[in-house]
């Protein structure tokens, strides 16, 4: 019974279940072939009132549409959409409409499912707006109201900012570039919202959905750099362009590595507590750039080919895996300090401690032990070594995978390949960077004489191995928490 | 002293766990707002999709709520017609059934309906009876049963699981599957009958205008044009979205000899919902007033929905029979209609097999396929025309001129192309 079979696979784990699904209805248009999809985008000045929109047709409606922008030609076919769009997109201030300056934007093609096409429209709306006072803004769009479709509505204050906004600041599909693949969310029908908006940037200006803008200036810098990287892949494709985003990747990679998180603490502590040498930040920086790579395009090809998989949720469990790797490190790294320490706890630093030996439980250990010291080298140490840097590399990075899927999703899967691994490599130098920094700073700090200081010196084999553990099952437990 | 501390302590602890609290509700909050749901005033099936969704987000392993999940979404598939639903819910049936792979009868029945609205036939039915062998009394199951075994062409078997689902559960579905298999079988009274009281157990207005819009097709069958223009009204009434009455309206407007509003119906419907079949039915009609170029479009774009169904995995071999028919293109008919015959023998393959080796000029092979169409007693106009031309070209004057008068007598303007073809084959064939 093959059907009896695969269930029994499927209950294995999530990569197995989706594997094993058949492969139907993989449809290249996430919301079904005959939708007509629109993101519409608010921005609020303190004198006018812009949306940018976003009008996709799937493959059916292209084709329904083809002879009237074969007739009109699609710069006129452009601008009757967007004034169609700017008749029925009501926006009242204070309950006085606004009336639409219209901007067509753009018009084109994009390759479809069963070798049809879809369309991509966008227009730029503006309207005068007093929004210098508080004020109510009401948005309803009625464009195309009987198809089928996603409809989204976002909005964002400049200058001036949504109290409590019922809309998030950002569009969560990327502009109908990347539709949600959760099996427990309905497609977005957002038809209409009432903003209250307040004069001046205030703290909730951004909105829900926006912490990546929120923050110091390098993670704002950073999701700027997101954006602009996601841009420039669903742009066409020159050398310039190419050049560009790789050193764009390499630059996010490099700046995403320096945000918290990525176990840089732990490597800190692993280097500090094993002592390591400038190699070993080598290595761990290179089993970063291979994990990290591998998982995105691993990933990418999974929420590529399987409807319904929940992305969250697998890089929760990635978040728990990685969390429980550290935390096996630390339980290893403990246990090597703790055996270390009970005979001759620092009989490699110093030989004054020799009178230790009478408290030795485990003599022939000890001996053992000595040949490893004070560099241990083989198969343990390159083990944590690796997991170190599996560790590190084993959550990808959300803006790696959407740079991934987005270029997959534009037929440039290479281009997007090449990306990613020049995020993986960008992450890896920040590591070894960091991780060279570490171990310098670590030896002018031990090169002292100083006595006090060398007792301390003797505690950072447990202090580390404790540090790795508790970081560790603080990841785990972070990553568990997310998946409720 | 001491209970100055305390009860400083005890506010500092109240302030920070409140603001805690507080804290967790806004995160949680923040997420359902990011998280997308549809809102639409007095939505029954969004408001339990919704809840099952927050149900799933707090018990993950919930694999009844999962199951009934992918239920809902089924239905607001069938509701709304669109198909985007259908990939989320045979996610969400999956995941029951990987939680809970044995006796997980819920799951199977929704696998089963899924597979019923991607006419895998075959499939729906074994996953029906894998859910009777669980729950033998499951009413849902039958209903499965009942549908696959009808369009499997099996007529005994859809016959006693539609009169199993009556006896275990009467009610709406129930009453609306046995209408069906009456009128199968030709007993158009006691379908219509069987259709009122479904009527009157509905509630939803998508369910009021699914019954009215059964009832409309019936009078329609009949001929009663009158009666059939107040069951679509009223079904518009229920429900304007639901879109087979816009195609019952616009099909009755062209019999009424009002084409300037039945083209208008046709284009309104096939832009919100460029169906196979309703582009099929546009373009026969765009023929029949003289516009074969505009026809020719619409089946050009009922070319492409067929092959996006087939690129996204379906198999719609009696859609592509049809059209190529409607674009006269008999050999790929028969190859089409042969290929679903040996899927399935249900009525309507065997008429479009028939018709297709008619047009393809192999009539003696044809007769008895247009036969078996009407084998278990139906009563429809097309499959009675179809036979009559057969019979004509085989020389069959007699048993001709008996069906095509039957055809025209049941309704006489049951297809704007075929309906005057009926006629002038008729009065060439004499009066006798």
């Amino acid at each position: 019974m093959s059907r009896r079979l695969w269930l029994g696979l499927a209950a294995l784990g999530v990569g197995v279940a989706v594997l094993a699904l058949p492969a139907q209805s993989a449809s290249a248009h996430p919301l079904g072939n005959l939708s007509v999809n629109q993101a519409l985008a608010l921005n609020l000045y303190p004198n006018r009132v812009d949306v940018a929109a976003v009008i996709d047709l799937a493959e059916l409606p292209t084709l329904q549409e083809r002879a009237a922008v074969a007739v009109e030609g699609s710069t006129r076919y452009n601008a009757r959409i967007c004034q169609q769009l700017a008749r029925d997109l009501t926006v009242r201030l204070n309950g006085r409409r606004l009336v639409w300056t219209v901007r067509p934007t753009g018009f084109e093609y994009r390759p479809g499912s069963a070798g049809l096409h879809t369309t991509r429209v966008t227009c730029a709306l503006s309207a005068h707006a007093d929004l210098a006072a508080a004020s109510t803004v009401d948005v309803t769009n009625g464009y195309r109201a009987d198809r089928i479709g996603w409809r989204e509505l976002t909005a964002t204050g400049h200058g001036v900012h949504p109290v409590d906004p019922p809309i998030p600041a950002r569009s969560v599909t990327d502009e109908l570039r990347a539709y949600p693949t959760d099996l427990l969310g309905s497609p977005l029908d957002q038809r209409s919202a009432r903003l209250r908006v307040d004069p001046g940037d205030g703290p909730a200006a951004l909105g829900p959905k926006t912490h990546l803008q929120r923050g110091d200036p390098v993670s704002r810098w950073i999701a700027s750099a997101d954006r602009t990287l996601e841009r420039l892949v669903g742009d066409r494709l020159t050398p310039l362009v190419g050049v560009l985003a790789v050193a764009l990747a390499l630059a996010l990679g490099a700046g995403h590595a320096a945000l918290p998180g990525h176990g840089k603490t732990v490597m800190a502590a692993y280097l500090a507590g094993r002592h390591g040498r400038p190699r070993d930040a080598l290595v761990v920086g290179a089993v970063v750039t291979f994990t990290h790579t591998g998982g995105v395009l691993v990933l990418g090809l999974l929420l590529t080919t399987a409807a319904g998989l929940a992305g969250e949720v697998v890089l929760s469990w990635l978040g728990v895996a990685s969390g429980v790797l550290v935390a096996a490190l630390g339980v290893a790294m403990l246990l090597t300090a703790l055996r270390r320490r009970a005979p001759a706890h620092d009989h490699a630093h110093d030989h004054r401690h020799g009178h230790d030996h009478q408290h030795g439980h485990d003599h022939r250990h000890h001996t053992h032990r000595d040949h490893h010291h004070p560099h241990e080298t083989g198969p343990g140490r390159r083990l944590g070594l690796v997991g170190m840097g599996v560790a590190g590399g084993l959550v990808p990075s959300p803006s790696a995978l959407v740079v991934l899927l987005g270029a997959i999703g534009l037929g440039h899967t290479a281009f997007g390949v090449l990306l990613v691994a020049a995020y993986g490599v960008g992450m890896a130098g920040t590591l070894t960077a960091a991780g060279l920094l570490l171990i310098r700073l670590r030896d002018r700090w031990t090169a002292r004489p100083h006595r006090s200081l060398t007792r301390l010196a003797g505690l950072i084999p447990a202090g580390s191995a404790a540090l790795v553990l508790c970081v560790g099952l603080g990841l785990a437990g972070r990553a568990a928490m997310a998946l409720g | 002293m001491v209970r100055y501390r305390i009860v400083i302590v005890g506010l500092a602890v109240l302030l920070v766990g409140g603001g805690s609290v507080i804290g967790l509700r806004q995160g949680s909050d923040r997420v359902i707002a990011a998280t997308p749901a549809a809102v639409t005033p007095i939505d029954w099936l969004g408001d339990s999709i919704a809840r099952a969704q927050q149900r799933l987000r707090d018990v993950p392993g919930d694999y009844d709520t999962w199951a009934a999940l992918g239920g809902a979404y089924l239905e607001r598939a069938r509701v709304s017609a669109d198909p985007s639903y259908y990939p989320k819910a045979e996610g969400a049936l999956r995941r029951s059934l990987t939680i809970h792979p044995d006796g997980n009868a819920t799951a199977l029945i929704g696998l089963g309906a899924l597979a019923n609205a991607r006419h895998d036939f075959a499939a729906a039915r074994d996953l029906a009876q894998r859910a009777l062998r669980i729950d033998a009394y499951s009413a849902d199951a039958y209903g499965v049963l009942a549908d696959a075994q009808t369009q499997l062409g099996n007529a005994a078997a859809a016959t006693s699981a539609a009169q199993r689902m009556l006896d275990v559960r009467p009610g709406l579905a129930a009453y609306a599957r046995a209408s069906y298999d009456l009128e199968q079988h030709g007993r158009l009274a006691e379908s219509e009958s069987l259709m009122r009281r479904a009527l009157s157990a509905a509630v939803d207005p998508a369910d009021i205008a699914f019954c009215r819009y059964q009832l409309g097709e019936l009078a329609w069958q009949t001929g009663r044009l009158d009666a059939a223009s107040t069951e679509y009204a009223a079904g518009r009434a229920a429900d304007p979205s639901y879109l087979p009455l816009l195609a019952g309206q616009a099909k009755l407007a062209a019999a009424l000899g009002r084409p300037g509003e039945a083209l208008a119906g046709y284009a309104d419907l096939t832009a919100r919902y460029p169906a196979p079949t309703y582009l099929i039915d546009y373009a026969d009609l765009l023929r029949a007033v003289g516009q074969p170029a505009r026809a020719d479009e619409q089946l050009g774009l009922a070319a492409a929905a067929l092959r996006l169904f087939t690129a996204n995995g379906g198999t719609d071999n009696l859609g592509a029979a049809q059209l190529a028919l409607a674009q006269d293109r008999p050999a790929d008919a028969v190859r089409a209609a042969r290929r679903e015959w040996s899927r399935r023998h249900f009525a309507d393959v065997a008429d479009v097999l028939g018709w297709a080796l008619h047009e393809a000029g192999s009539n003696t092979q044809a007769l008895p396929y247009a036969r078996r169409a009407s084998a278990l007693g139906a009563r429809n106009a097309g499959y009675l025309f179809h036979l009559g031309m057969i019979e004509t070209s085989l020389g069959k004057k007699g048993d001709a001129r008996r069906d095509l008068r039957a055809a025209l007598a049941l309704n006489p303007h049951f297809s704007p192309r075929y309906a005057p073809l009926a006629q002038a084959a008729l009065s060439r064939l004499g009066v006798r």
